[in-house]
């Protein structure tokens, strides 16, 4: 379903990501961990061209883009993104829009659906993700696990091949983390491919398949989430689970 | 000093009953006025709108072009402009068949350079993680513009638009001194045959602050609905 060779990234003269390869098979959950500052974040944005890399190959479902030479063309970009659907850290909702109006908006603006339609499949996402009866409610008046439930749902409504979640439980208060993390485990269990930036490792081993470890802008480890997160082999690995244990 | 209160003869200071005789006169005026406001604030506000987003852009021939744009026409007098369009620009073979549409030209373009500003910082005070989710989402920068930046950026630019049009309501006086028969040239002429300044300017200024007070009101209406997103904290 991914596939990503030799990724480089370059923000003016620090190199973000150094050369990353892996790949994510469909149905697959696939974690990604690490020190702050080691690329994980950086790594997510490229798969959807929030960040542009300067080397390197990309490939989502049937698409598959070249980053060395001549610049990205809107419509390479947006054939890539049409693979996939982000989860922010901050939700990023638009807040003059109600919930429903929320997960509509793209759909009904993007591929020109009819409304009626896309608010009957949008009120039964919202109720998969426990959000039906907050469909008319603006943001601002939601709790962060909230928002977050209704930021997957959005994201959900383009039927994306694959889920991105960049540390989708970071900005929210210790006791709605749960609420969201059930709501990301129920997509697992129906099969949904999801690479997921974390720091939470117990959801981790839990959820994913396989969990890449990164470090400097390198994936320094990957593998079962068992080997990598309980029994790792590389140095860096152990100290990383060690620091986060205390 | 008291001498100078006595010698004060009240009854020349407001004379009531001029007033109201020239008001069928001065209201006719003032339709000029709203004419010409009504117009330049549209204009100036479609205008600002595309000199915003040339101003943003990252292609030197649009945002150049923009920022001369908007620092000639904030960096000269409206008055002087006026002149140039009325007085200047035949020269060239092109006259404006009234003053009227003169003034609305002038304004218009005036103002759009405020407007331009006060709409760029608007849109750049929109976080940059709307459009993050709107691009990952597939929206193209003017979908994303227009359905999600817009919106929230018009409440954060109403209190200085506002003060803009209060601007443009005032500056409209500006058009009597290129004949045209507005508010203020209406007033100028019952004082020059009247020789009773103090009662028409002071009734002009009254007429020009109802105009001004209802446009504050029609801002307070606005704000209740551009807020009504926000729960009340």
């Amino acid at each position: 379903m991914i596939t990503v060779e030799k990724l480089k990234k370059v923000y003016d003269d620090t190199t973000v990501l150094k050369s990353i390869d892996f790949t994510v098979k469909k149905g697959e959950v696939v974690c990604l961990v690490g020190p702050s500052g080691s690329g994980k974040t950086t790594l997510l944005r490229c798969l959807n061209l929030l960040e542009v890399p300067e080397e390197g190959t990309v490939t989502i479902g049937k698409k598959t883009v070249d980053f060395g030479g001549k610049k990205l063309s809107k419509k390479d970009t947006n054939e890539l993104r049409a693979y996939s659907g982000m989860v922010f850290q901050g939700f990023h909702l638009f807040p003059h829009k109600t919930v429903i109006e929320n997960i509509i908006e793209a759909p009904l603006v993007v591929q020109g659906r009819d409304k009626k339609e896309l608010v009957a499949e949008g009120e039964e996402l919202l109720q998969k993700v426990g959000m039906l009866e907050h469909k008319d409610k603006y943001p601002d008046a939601l709790s962060g696990g909230q928002q977050q439930r209704a930021a997957i749902a959005r994201a959900l409504m383009m039927k994306p091949e694959v889920m991105l979640f960049d540390e989708p439980t970071s900005a929210l208060d210790p006791q709605t983390v749960g609420e969201v993390l059930r709501v990301i485990e129920d997509l697992a269990k129906e099969g949904q491919t999801m690479v997921i930036v974390t720091h939470e490792m117990n959801f981790a081993r839990r959820v994913s398949n396989q969990v890449l470890f990164m470090d400097g802008g390198y994936i320094v480890e990957k593998g079962e989430p068992e080997d990598v997160l309980v029994s790792p082999k590389e140095k860096r690995t152990r100290e990383f689970l060690q620091l986060i244990k205390e | 000093m008291i001498d100078w209160f006595r010698q004060i003869q009240w009854e020349h200071l407001f004379d009531p009953e001029l007033a109201w005789n020239s008001l069928p006169l001065l209201l006719q005026g003032l339709q000029i006025t709203l004419l010409i406001a009504l117009s330049s604030m549209a204009f100036s506000l479609v205008l600002g709108l595309f000199l915003a987003v040339g101003r943003m852009s990252k292609r030197w021939y649009f945002y150049l072009p923009a920022r001369m744009y908007i620092s000639f026409m904030r960096g000269t007098p409206l008055l002087v402009f006026l002149f140039i369009l009325y007085y200047g620009i035949p020269v060239l073979g092109i006259q404006f068949n009234s003053a009227i549409v003169a003034a609305i030209v002038g304004i218009s373009m005036n103002f759009a350079a405020y407007s331009a500003e006060v709409i760029r910082s608007a849109i750049m005070s929109v976080p940059r993680g709307q459009w993050e989710s709107a691009a990952s989402l597939q929206m193209t920068y003017w979908q994303t513009l227009r359905r999600i930046v817009i919106p929230q950026a018009t409440r954060i630019a109403l209190p200085p638009t506002t003060n803009i049009f209060l601007d443009i309501v005032k500056g409209t006086s500006l058009a009597s001194v290129i004949t045209v028969h507005e508010l203020l040239y209406s007033a100028r002429l019952v004082a020059g045959q009247t020789f009773d300044s103090m009662t028409m300017y002071i009734t002009a200024a009254l007429i020009y602050w109802g105009v001004c007070i209802v446009i504050g009101y029609f801002q307070e209406r606005l704000e209740v609905r551009y807020n009504r997103y926000l729960t009340k904290r």
